[in-house]
Formats: C-alpha cells, structure tokens, sequence
C-alpha cells in the first residue's frame, strides 16, 4: 500500500474520530510530510500520536519512516 | 514622571489556605496498594458495542505505559486482592485519567472514572477479598471543555497509565478538605460580601494553622474541623438572600466531538455513577433526559437498567424531557416536534408507567414559536431550555420562569434558568444565580442544575457533599435539592404573577447553524415530506387489506429523530458524525422510497390541487439534480392519481441579448444570473431594486463557535465573483426555457440553472456548485421593490412576522433567522416569496432579503460544506399578500414531488378533508388500528369542517380526548382525529 493512501485511509479516520485532521503532503526518502488540523492542531501531547503513526505504519506496511509534520490552526486558536 | 507599579511579592494569606487546601487533598488517602496485574487490549469502536481490535493479545500495562489511539477504546483487565487488614473499611478502587471508563468487578458494574472523578467506592460491591477487575476505556471527551482544566494539560490521543490502586480514605480528612474547599470558593469567588470574604480567610488561615502539615496527626484535623464550625459554621452575621433549587442533571450530547456509537458508554457511565451516588447518598436525586437513552441502556445492560427502574420508583433517578431526543428546535418541522414527543411519551409510558410533564431542552439553540402547542398537546406543561439566558450575545433575556405562549395562543410554564446547565454546585456558582435570576418576585425558587456534562458524567461526591453543607453557610441563598418535576410544580402551579413572552425564543446566538452541513438540512426537509407521503400511501393500502409496515416506519422515524439531535441536524459536530448522519438518512431515503415509488402511476399526495409545474423524471431535456426527466402541469385531483400535461412549442417566450420575455414577465437579465429588472406584465410593476438574485460570498469569521455562529459584521467583506461563462440560453420546451451562467471564485466553481415557466409566476434557481472555500458565507440577494417592514416566515405550522429595521437592539440582534419553506416580503399589492427546498437561514433589512446558501467553517469539521452541492430555490413575485396568493401551498408543492406509486392499491381516504387545512400526517395509529389524522391550520383563520361521520379528537401522543361530527378550529391550530378502521373498512 502506497503510504499515502495508508494515511489517508486507514490513519486519517481514526484522526478524524478525535475531531483532528491529518493530511498527506508528501515523501521525501524515509520522510513522510504531513499537515496536522483541527484539534490536532493544537494538541499538546501530539508527538506520542506522530510516534504511533510511525509505528503502525511500520507494523502495517513494514516501511521504516520519519514523520514529519506542520500545524495549521484555525485563526482563532493561533493567539492561543 | 517614571510610574513605578508596586507588586506585592510575598504570599497572601488566601494564597497560604490555598495552598494549604492541596496539601490536605495528598492526605485524603490514608493506605493504598498498587495493582500490578493490569493487562490491555486496543481496539476501535465501529458500531454499536461493536469493536475491532489492534493485533495480538491483552499485553501487560504498567505505570509510565502509553496507553489508547487515535479513536481508541481500551479493554483492561486485572486481578487484585483486599488486604485483610481492610475488613469492614470503606474499600476504593481509585485510577486516574483522562478517559471514560465504565468498571466491572467479580462481574458487577461498580462505577465509572473520568476527568472528573478518580476513585469508585467498591467494598458494597464485592464479597469477597479476591478481585477480578474489567475496565472498558474509552479515550474522549469533550476536547476544549474549560470546566475542568486539569483535563486539559492531558488531553490527547496517546495517554500515560498513571496506574490503579485499592485504597482506604481518611473520611476525617476528606470532610476537612469538603469544608475548606466550600468556604474558600464563597471567600475568593468575590459573590459575596467582602466582609464574610475577609473573615472566612482569617479563619480558614487559623484552622489550618492547628495543622502541622510536616507531620500531621489525625487529632489536629478534628481541631481544624472544629475549628471551622466554631468560627465560620456558627458565625450567623453575614446573611444573603435567595431561594435557589439545585437539581442534579448531565447533559449529554448523543453525538458531537464523539458519534452516536460511543454515547452508548457514555450514557452508560452517566446513569452508572449517579445509581452509585444515590447508594451512598439517599437523598441525592438525579434528572436525565432522552428516552432514546434509556432505551440504549435497556438494551445493551439489563442488570444495570433493572437498578435504575427501581431508583426511578424510588423516586430518586428522574425520567425528564418528553422528547424522544434533544433535537434542534429551529429546523425540525412541527410533524418531527410531534414525533420527538410521542415515540418520547410512549417509551416512557411503556418502560416505567409515567407519563412526564416537562420539556427539557437544555442546550438547544433556540426555540420555535410552535414549540408550545405541540407541547401541550403531548400532556406537557412545562418548558426547561436554559442558552437564551446564558449565551445571548446582544439583549438579556428579560425572564426566567414565565408563561410562554405560543404561535396559536397555547401557554406553557417556562423555565430559562439564569445560569449554565453544567455547573459544579459550588457557593459561588448559586450565588451567580440568585444575582441573576429575573424573576425574583413572582418566580419564586430559581433553578439551578449541577453536574458535568456535554458528554455525560454527571454529578459527583464532591458536589453533594457540599450540598450538604450549605445550610451551615449562613452567606449562602437559601438552597433545596429536588427534583425538576418538583421544582417545576411548585414554582409555578397556580403562579398569576408570572410575566408572559408571547413570541418564538430566539437565541441571538449560533445563527449558523440554520445553514452549516448544508446537505443534511436538505435530507432533512426531503426526509419529512417522505415520511408523510410513505405514512399516507401505507394506510390507503391497510385501507385496501394490506399490512400496515408500523415497526418498520417507527424504526425508521426514531433514526430519523435521533438525527434531528441539536449537534447533529445544526451542523456542529466532526466529521465522523457527519459521514454516520448522512448514512442514516440514505438509508431511511432507501425504505422510504420503497414505499412511496414503488409503481407507475403519478399520485398527488397533497390535499389540494397543485397549480405549479412538477418535475417528472423522463426522457426530456431538462436535467435538475442531476436527473434528467420534464416539467409538467397536472390535473386538479387530490389525495389520487393525476394526469401529465405537457405542452408543445417555444413561441411562449422570446430571448434576446439579455433579455427575457415570458407571460408573466420582462426580465433583464445580468451576465452573473442577477436580474436588472424584472418587470411584471400582469401587476404592471418592477419587482427589482437592486441586487436581485445576486450571488455574494462574504468573509465568515466568527471565531471558536465556527460552525455555530454568523457575526453581524459578514457583511463587512466578500470576495471577488468572476463570470467565467455569462448567462446564456440552455434550452426550452413547452413548459420552461432554460438559462445557465458559471461563476467562479479562485477556489470554487457555482453554475446557475435559470428557469422560466410558462404555466407558473415562478423563476426557479438551481444551484450546483463545487464549494472549497475557507470561511465564507454565500448568500444570494433580493433587494425587492417593495416598502416592507416584515419578513413574513413560515414556520412549518403557520407564519411569523419579524420587523426587518434596526430600531432597537432587538431587531438588530435578529439580522439572521430560521425559515422553514418560504420567506416572503411585501407591500399592499404585492411582494416577493422565496421558496426553497431546505434552506433556514435568511436575512433581511429594509427591504432587502438575503438567502443563505452554503458556509464553509473548520470547527468542529475541518472538511465542513466541502465538495459538490446541488440545490435549487424559487422567486415567486405575486399581486396581493401571501395569503391571498396561497404561498404556503406553492411551497408544499415545491417540496412534495408526484409519487409515483403502486395506485391500483390504492383506496382512498373515506372522509372529507378541507382544502384550507393542510394534512400533515395521516397514520395508523401506535396502539391499534385507528386511522389518525393529523391536520394544520397553516393561514391564521378560524373555521369549521364536518368529517362526515363522528370522530374521534386525539392529542398528539394519540390519547382520546373526546368526540365530534363538527371540528371547530382556530388560528395555527395543529388537530388530529382518529377514525376507527372498522368504520371506514
């Protein structure tokens, strides 16, 4: 399975069952980009689910990655 | 001059108490043993008590482990054993964390830990030393609640286990902790006088001080403690008045930032702990609403619902809230109201022999002006709904025990009490109360709910606890815990003094909502006219031997219900929510359909004779949602089969460059499918005056409350429209001649379908655009050529009229309100109507009406609105007023397409049904065989029609009230009879 459409199908539902948002951006080596939203966006222990996502990605698809990610918050948390 | 701030740096006295305060909480376990033995399995929920799970077995779980996954439920097992040296103790199993989890031990549920309780009695529970432990954990809660900030800091998908205990508490110390924590939030809350705040620290200060926290010994607590009571308890000088009844309640989303699966645990949980609670405390009494909830528990735990019908006769545990689900009160139609309250009335009838006589709708974001009939007529007399006073964001509401009274004259009792419904019941939070309570000479008691909520949980130890010592803070209102039924009761039966809103209860809040996930207001509006065509075509085939399909049709409408939940049908809710939604109302669109379409004869469901053009599938040019098929006029039959007419020719219109003449109008068309003018040949008038079915897409930034509000100011900024393809001529037949234009923004694509009619004043719009806008609201507008100062809206059981000047706050606060099929705006003489199929939000100023189409919000929904969208509303210019040129049944035809039907089935119905009332359900009724009727006076007129035999007069949970051969009604009256079958048979 191309590690975007893991993202996308099999990762990003279970972000979205949290109110968050997940969205793939691309690869670069063993580097996968992603944009995180929603209440991702603003989660203050989002590195332990970055973590898991790199380890169920190596569980499901044997592929050894890094993830690598941004956070887009919506205007009105970002003075927060 | 330099200005130099003087800050004090040294600790204050009521910092030393506070501080003080948290030590004496390390103190209230005074032994406990850590659970070693905790297993775990991951899993994710993905149905009903359905669950899938993560690869390999239950794994240990350890103090420090990580714990949960995105969207993750957890099943942790452990065994333990009470020490010996605890016999005959109060026994706790205590963990903390930032789930939900529901705890099983030796087989019995003993309770429930969450954000806001970390420990669970369970020594009642058990009778043996050896523990066999089973947790279900479910990893949500409501994401930005404040109400409990040390829930925040830990929110996330990946937990630490913080690891699970047995323990014994020092109840000495516990109490000492309730009594410091009461008196300090009365002393720093500053609700009260500063005197009774001054003296409470010096002598909290003096209590604690007989405490040597270095080495604390138990015999200084009861000194701390007595000391409080001598000096603080039995000080009677600071005196404050009031008359505050406290109620235990939890609010419970049925779906929101979590989906209606998991609501089954979270329901669970709920009733779990307050069943707990009343063990230990008798006299603690709960509220909880929401048949659909009980009926869940039901269900899916037996053992603990059997424990709640015995505290329900106990009196303790209280049914409340007649309707079936807490539903949005804007967007339901009045026939889905009455649904709400009888499959509501019914369950409760039917699972524990009470029939309940309050509506309690706590959250919802505004009432309708129907709400009142329908209530009463559904044995209810009591109205609790508490945003308009808490959330306004312009006007206070002026009341909070008051009659309301309806759009039909009908009165209930309503409560809007002063404050939250989830509060922690706290001095302070009553004080905040009383000082806003409206009504404090004719009201009597205020109310005041305590307990967690959103997502359940409820009340806890701690607030009872201070419950029970309220009496001594002679500062304090005076406080009574009770039931709502016992509030309500006595506050206001036989009350004369009560003061009376006579109008609908809008909420000056949360406006967006009549317009967010624009797709499920149109399922929404499709679905209620389905039910009623599936109800009506299924008793003229019981009239003609066929079987009645009643479970089924109940079935379908409580789903139908549930989706009407305030968090659901508004919009606000993530994005799992939605996807469940729109499942479910396809799915219901799939049975309906099977029972309206299933033949080829076209049949008018309506009971009055359609004037405006049908669209019918078929083999012609015209493509309207995405279906090709014909318009079509059709023969005047009602409640039967009618004839297609289709006429030939195009010689009934003529275009050139931008203008278009039909029989009706000259219409001067703009590049962007607005119109420069629209000239009536028949009135002899222009009905344009500016912008007139101009597309405008503003800048929507309301902030935290994204999918819920819409600020005045939208109109502040919009942005550019291009014309990428101007109006141009699509087609014509003898029916209708198409127009199409493409707009387009830099991110979004809005086609524009414009149909004129040569049998109709109606100008349909149909819009189907690929929306991926970010913030925007996109409305179209109609300044009209008329001198209003109404906008007449229709409610779904009759027309409001609201003022469209900005005299006063008032108005200004209502630049945007709920319709339901129409809105019109006119003079003497004549005016405009928009009809629509399944939009609610309009504006209107002047004399300008402003539909809104589609918003594009990100919370809580980042992918909100997103993608295709396809729908159409019509401009119907008329001579005269509304009434005279009977817009509301142009609406209902707009609405309710032919069916297309099995009609060699068919009966008809055997009874005479007046024109000027519309039929709204036609049902078997829920107990037997009877044919209920139900019929709306939708006009404001007062009448009389004669069935043709005896009936019988029901209300609406379908009890016999009385008989009649004549039916008198007045204005906006909804009626229902029922006709025995046998007699019509």
């Amino acid at each position: 399975m191309e590690l975007s459409s893991y993202i996308n199908e099999i990762i990003r539902p279970k972000i979205q069952g949290d109110g968050g948002e997940i969205e793939y951006v691309g690869e670069t080596g063993d580097t996968v980009s992603v944009i995180f939203r929603g209440e991702c966006s603003k989660c203050l222990i989002l590195d332990r689910c970055v973590r898991w996502i790199e380890a169920e990605i190596q569980r499901e698809t044997g592929k050894t990655v890094t993830v690598s990610y941004e956070r887009k918050k919506p205007f009105f948390w970002d003075f927060a | 001059m330099a200005h130099i701030k003087v800050t004090r740096r040294s600790m204050r006295p009521e910092e030393y108490v506070s501080l003080r305060f948290g030590w004496l909480k390390r103190l209230i376990v005074a032994e406990s043993r850590e659970i070693d033995t905790f297993v775990i399995k991951d899993a994710r929920q993905i149905g009903e008590n359905e669950y899938e799970f993560y690869p390999g077995d239950y794994r240990p779980l350890k103090k420090g482990d990580l714990y949960y996954t995105p969207d993750g439920s957890v099943f942790i097992n452990a065994t333990a054993k009470i020490p010996a040296a605890w016999r005959g103790r109060e026994v706790w199993f205590s963990l903390k964390t930032a789930s939900e989890m529901v705890v099983k031990i030796n087989g019995t549920y003993v309770g429930g830990v969450d954000p806001n309780r970390d420990r669970i009695l369970i020594s009642p529970y058990v009778d043996t030393d050896e523990l066999f432990i089973e947790i279900y954990g479910y990893n949500r809660s409501k994401p930005d609640d404040e109400r409990n900030p040390e829930s925040l800091s830990v929110r996330g998908c990946r937990q630490i286990f913080e690891g699970g205990y047995l323990c014994v508490l020092d109840n000495d110390v516990l109490s000492l902790y309730y009594d410091v924590e009461l008196i300090l939030d009365a002393a720093l809350s500053g609700a009260f006088d500063e005197d009774f705040s001054a003296m409470a620290i010096k002598e909290l200060d003096a209590a604690l001080d007989l405490i040597d926290f270095d080495d604390v010994k138990h015999a200084d607590i009861i000194k701390a403690a007595d000391c409080i009571n001598d000096r603080i308890y039995e000080n009677k000088t600071y005196k404050s008045s009031g008359n505050v009844a406290l109620i235990g309640h939890s609010h419970l989303d049925l779906a929101y930032y979590w989906r209606r699966i998991h609501t089954i645990e979270k329901n669970l949980r709920t009733v779990l702990i307050q069943l707990r609670l009343m063990d230990r405390y008798p006299d603690f009494k709960y509220a909880h609403t929401q048949p659909y909830t009980y009926e869940t528990l039901e269900k899916y735990y037996p053992e603990v619902f059997a424990e709640l019908k015995e505290k329900i006769a106990r009196g303790s545990f209280e049914p409340v809230g007649v309707m079936y689900v807490e539903p949005d009160c804007n967007i339901p139609a009045a026939e889905s109201l009455v649904r709400q309250c009888l499959y509501g009335q019914r369950y409760y009838r039917d699972a524990f022999g009470i029939t309940v006589d309050n509506c309690w709708l706590p959250d919802v974001f505004g009432n309708s002006w129907i709400l009142p009939q329908i209530l009463k007529k559904s044995g209810v007399n009591y109205f609790v709904s508490n945003k308009m006073s808490t959330w306004n964001d312009t006007n206070r509401f002026p009341h909070n025990n008051f009659i309301w009274r309806g759009i039909d004259g009908s009165e209930v009792y309503a409560c809007v009490p002063p404050t939250h419904f989830i509060s922690w019941n706290t001095p302070s939070q009553i004080k905040e109360n009383w000082d806003a309570f409206e009504d404090k000479n004719t009201g009597g008691a205020t109310m005041q709910m305590f307990g967690y909520g959103d997502g359940g949980s409820g009340c806890t130890e701690e607030m009872i606890e201070l419950m029970h010592r309220f009496d001594k803070l002679s500062v304090m209102p005076r406080t009574g815990h009770t039931t709502g039924k016992e509030f309500l009761h006595k506050n206001f039966d036989g009350n004369h003094d009560l003061a009376v809103w006579d109008g609908e209860l809008y909420l000056e809040m949360h406006r967006g909502t009549f317009t967010t996930k624009s797709c499920l207001k149109r399922m929404n509006r499709k679905l209620e006219f389905m039910f009623r065509d599936a109800e009506l075509l299924s008793t003229l085939r019981m009239l003609q031997g066929k079987t009645y399909p009643a479970q089924k049709l109940r079935k379908l409408y409580k789903l139908f219900l549930i989706n009407q939940f305030h968090d659901i049908l508004p919009g606000s809710h993530i994005t799992p929510v939605f996807r469940d939604a729109v499942k479910d109302l396809e799915q219901i669109e799939a049975a309906l359909e099977d029972m309206i379409n299933n033949g080829d004869t076209y049949v008018n469901t309506l009971n009055f004779p359609r004037t405006e053009p049908v669209f019918v599938f078929s083999d012609g040019a015209s493509v309207r949602h995405g279906a090709r098929g014909r318009y079509c006029t059709v023969s005047p039959n009602v409640l039967g089969t009618v004839a297609l007419y289709c006429d030939t020719g195009t010689d009934w219109f003529t275009c050139s460059e931008n203008t278009v003449i039909t029989p009706y109008y000259t219409a001067k068309m703009n590049a962007d499918g607005s119109f420069a003018s629209l000239y009536d040949a028949q009135a002899d008038r222009e009905w344009v005056s500016g912008d007139f079915n101009k597309l405008r897409i503003y800048g929507d930034h309301p902030g935290n409350y994204d999918a819920w509000d819409i600020l005045p100011d939208y109109e502040d900024t919009q942005i550019e429209i291009a014309v990428a393809e101007p109006l141009s001529f699509v087609q014509a037949d003898g029916e209708v001649a198409e127009f199409a234009v493409t707009l387009q923004t830099e991110k979004s694509v809005w086609k524009r379908m414009i149909r004129f009619f040569r049998h109709s004043r109606g100008i349909e719009v149909e819009n189907i655009v690929d929306w991926h806008e970010k913030h925007k609201l996109a409305k179209a507008i109609f300044d009209v050529n008329v001198l209003s100062r109404e906008l007449i809206c229709d409610t779904s059981a009759g027309y409001i009229q609201r003022e469209t000047h900005r005299n006063t706050t008032w108005q200004q606060a209502r630049f945007e309100v709920c319709h339901h099929k129409w809105c019109d705006m006119a003079e003497s003489g004549g005016g405009v109507a928009l009809i629509n199929e399944g939009k609610y939000g309009v504006g209107a100023k002047d004399s300008t009406m402003s539909l809104s189409l589609l918003r594009a919000t990100v919370r809580p929904d980042p992918t909100a609105d997103m993608g295709a969208h396809d729908f159409c509303y019509m401009i119907y210019p008329h001579t005269g007023d509304f009434l005279e040129n009977e817009i509301n049944k142009k609406a209902f035809e707009y609405n309710v397409p032919l069916a297309k039907t099995d009609a060699a089935a068919l009966g008809s119905l055997p009874f005479a049904l007046p024109e000027n009332l519309y039929l709204q359900a036609v049902k078997r009724a829920e107990d037997d065989n009877m044919i209920v009727l139900r019929l709306s006076e939708q006009d404001g007129r007062r009448g009389s029609f004669t069935p043709g035999q005896k009936v019988k007069l029901l209300n609406l949970i379908e009890d016999v009230t009385g008989e009649a051969e004549t039916i008198r009604y007045a204005p906006f009256e909804i009626i229902t009879i029922g006709i025995d079958k046998e007699t019509v048979l």
